[in-house]
């Protein structure tokens, strides 16, 4: 009687045991980039899941040569593991993201230290990166993809305008149109000051909506989201900011013309997770409402992801927190409800940069990090497909 | 799985049952003849209580970071555990079926067992050696487990002292578990030499640990005091799975924003412990049941 008893135990223990799991590894984890140099600085810009299940990081870093940020690049594995970096060429500066993806390939645009000329670079999805191209333009701002072209926002310095072109993988300028920032120094300064980093991040953002490309970007003194045909040179619409005070903070289309957006106000934050525009008149950006959230930092940079969880849409919003924690919350796409939140982060300071569905369905959130509360480091959250849903489903 | 660890307390109840099933029953009442006497002794029930002191050891198995170097080695920044350390304790309820030598023993037990690791971080300037931090994280690991063992022990002599040897196996189930983080460091780069601390941090760790399995040995001794009989035992706990919870390893925010991932572990635990144990069968109305 007993040995049998024994025996079934025993079976039942060695079956309870708790081995490492590879599927686990990879679903979850949180890693942070580290270099012993003190006066070392990086932080992401955006970052695309590679086929391999691994991850591509672009990113800005300190450099000497220059007052614009470098370029960084960083490839890790499918466990979040680093594989490589690049450290690029400091005659290459102020890199723009998001990453764009043509071919098989990912693109991203920066500009030359010297001539402040747009670049347009290619990497594979090891890392790899090819000579760039010069496509022309000035002070890359904010980009988009379009098919398999790019959309571009940029800012020339020299006619004082925000210019929307649409360019091939290989650089060609097919099309493009500028929109007057305004006469004088004043509206300048703000632009410059993002570029420099020497002032806030402005949020530059691109891309099209329908048969509009739309822009948010100085337009008539004022920071506006401006929608546009690249054709005439006066714009279809414009949602109208307050100079550099007010504005919309991020964009995103949704199903039947409507958007889901961010706005900020003298410092408040505004979520509209469902929102129609006018987009083909005047209007301003202070009237269109939305959820206040008075724990977001003042004019707080915000991303905003669709996803689909099972069978729903969810709308999910980014920003970081005055608690220095990066905060995630979720909305129906189809109601606009609230449906949850998450909150990334502790100890050190922490602020998005950019975050991504993933093949297994998680969520992978990119940020910058304060190791020992000064050092700036990139971080990666994975969230396992099953956390994604208990926080927002 | 998670069916089968509910189930493993029932299980070893069980197997404590069936012990019990398996005596046979006494037919004539008490007997009193010498040669009825030792046949009598090589049967009887123990039941008792002991409590002691443990301390234990974690194994690393696979290690898992947050913080992952781009321009160092990795290892710059691994933990280092510390092995039998940090004092424990644990109290037990024992339940022993004696015979002819041999005791079958089921022995459920409450242990709190602490271990602690420790690393470092580093960063400089190799042009300007002024510019250095230091950090050192203190880690200290407090688990609690309701042990559920089944032991064998031979009395090696069946005097009045009867030393013993015990081989047994054990399942752990976590009741709970804290962590508790001291940082500290020395910055040189503010102009001087800045030796700082902060207070510890405090989380529950709960998620990140899970239920385990192991194999004992020990040995120990019992004194026959009256009718009752004193024990000292001390046993080795080999922990053969992993405790870390593999699907929450990072899932504590407040660690992982500190850089502390739970590496896979086994743990190891040195056990001593004293107690008393009462005979469940007596000879006669004098009570007398030892073979004193």
């Amino acid at each position: 009687m007993r040995l049998p008893v024994l025996l079934l135990a025993i079976g039942f223990l060695t079956s309870c045991s708790n081995e490492a799991d590879p599927s686990a590894d990879k679903a979850s984890f949180t890693r942070i980039y580290d270099t012993d140099n003190f006066n070392a600085s990086f932080y992401p810009i955006d970052m695309k899941q590679t086929p391999d299940g691994g991850f591509l990081i672009l990113g800005g870093r300190r450099i000497n040569d220059s007052n614009f940020s470098g370029i960084y690049i960083m490839k890790v594995d499918e466990y979040g593991g680093f594989v490589s970096e690049l450290e690029v060429d400091p005659a290459f500066v102020n890199p723009v993201g998001p990453l764009l993806e043509s071919g098989g390939n990912y693109y991203f645009f920066a500009m030359n230290a010297v001539g402040l000329q747009t670049q347009l670079f290619q990497l594979d999805a090891s890392g790899t990166l090819s000579d760039p191209i010069n496509v022309g333009a000035a002070y890359p701002a904010a980009a988009a993809q379009d098919g398999t072209n790019f959309i571009l926002l940029s800012y020339d310095n020299l006619n004082k305008q925000s210019v929307v072109s649409l360019i091939t993988p290989t650089g060609s300028i097919s099309q493009s149109q500028g929109f007057t920032i305004g006469a004088g120094d004043a509206v300048e300064e703000p632009i410059i000051e993002h570029f420099l980093r020497t002032g806030r991040q402005l949020p530059f953002l691109v891309g099209k909506a329908g048969g509009q490309y739309y822009f948010n970007g100085f337009y008539n003194y004022t920071l506006s989201l401006v929608f546009t045909n690249l054709t005439d040179n006066e714009p279809e619409g414009v949602v109208q900011g307050q100079q550099d005070d007010g504005g919309i903070s991020q964009a995103v289309p949704l199903d039947g013309g409507t958007f889901a957006l961010a706005r900020f106000n003298f410092g408040d934050n505004y979520i509209l997770p469902k929102s129609t525009l006018n987009t083909n008149g005047v209007s301003a950006s202070v009237d269109l409402g939305g959820n206040s959230f008075p724990e977001l930092i003042a004019n707080a940079p915000v991303k905003i992801l669709r996803i689909t969880l099972g069978t729903t849409k969810r709308v999910l919003y980014g920003s970081n927190t005055k608690s220095s924690q990066i905060g995630l919350f979720g909305y129906d796409e189809t109601t606009g409800d609230f449906t949850g939140s998450k909150y990334l982060g502790f100890s050190n300071p922490f602020e998005l940069s950019s975050f991504l569905a993933t093949t297994d369905g998680g969520l992978a959130v990119c940020g910058t990090t304060y190791m020992a509360g000064r050092f700036p480091r990139v971080c990666i959250f994975k969230l396992s497909a099953d956390e994604v849903s208990q926080s927002f489903q | 799985m998670m069916y089968l660890k509910r189930m493993l307390p029932v299980l070893l109840l069980l197997l404590v049952c069936a012990t019990v099933l398996a005596q046979p029953k006494k037919k004539g009442g008490l007997i009193n003849k010498p040669n009825q006497q030792n046949k009598f002794l090589e049967k009887q029930w123990w039941l008792g209580i002991k409590a002691g002191t443990n301390l234990a050891q974690a194994i690393p198995t696979k290690r898992y970071t947050v913080v992952t170097p781009t321009n160092y080695a990795q290892a710059l920044n691994d933990k280092e555990y510390d092995s039998f350390n940090n004092t424990g304790s644990q109290a037990t309820l024992e339940a022993t079926f004696y015979y002819k030598g041999f005791s079958f023993s089921a022995q459920p037990t409450y242990r709190h067992s602490r271990f602690t690791y420790s690393n470092q971080f580093q960063w400089d300037n190799p042009e300007n050696v002024e510019e250095r931090l230091v950090l050192q994280y203190d880690q200290e690991q407090k688990l609690d487990y309701a042990d559920f063992p089944f032991i064998i022990k031979y009395d090696i002599l069946r005097d009045k002292f009867r030393p013993y040897a015990q081989v047994g196996i054990f399942y752990s189930l976590l009741i709970n578990a804290n962590k508790a983080v001291a940082v500290s460091g020395t910055d040189y780069a503010s102009g001087g030499t800045n030796q700082f601390s902060n207070d510890p941090i405090i989380v529950g760790a709960k998620d990140l640990f899970d239920n385990n399995w192991g194999l004992m040995a020990g040995a120990g001794l019992e004194y026959n005091l009256g009718n009752i009989r004193v024990v000292l035992d001390a046993s080795y706990w080999k922990g053969m799975s992993n405790i870390s919870n593999v699907e929450s390893r990072y899932g504590s925010d407040r660690l992982a924003g500190i850089g502390d991932a739970q590496d896979d572990m086994k743990l190891n635990n040195f056990v001593i412990s004293a107690g008393v144990l009462f005979p469940m069968r007596f000879l006669s109305s004098s009570f007398k049941t030892l073979d004193r």
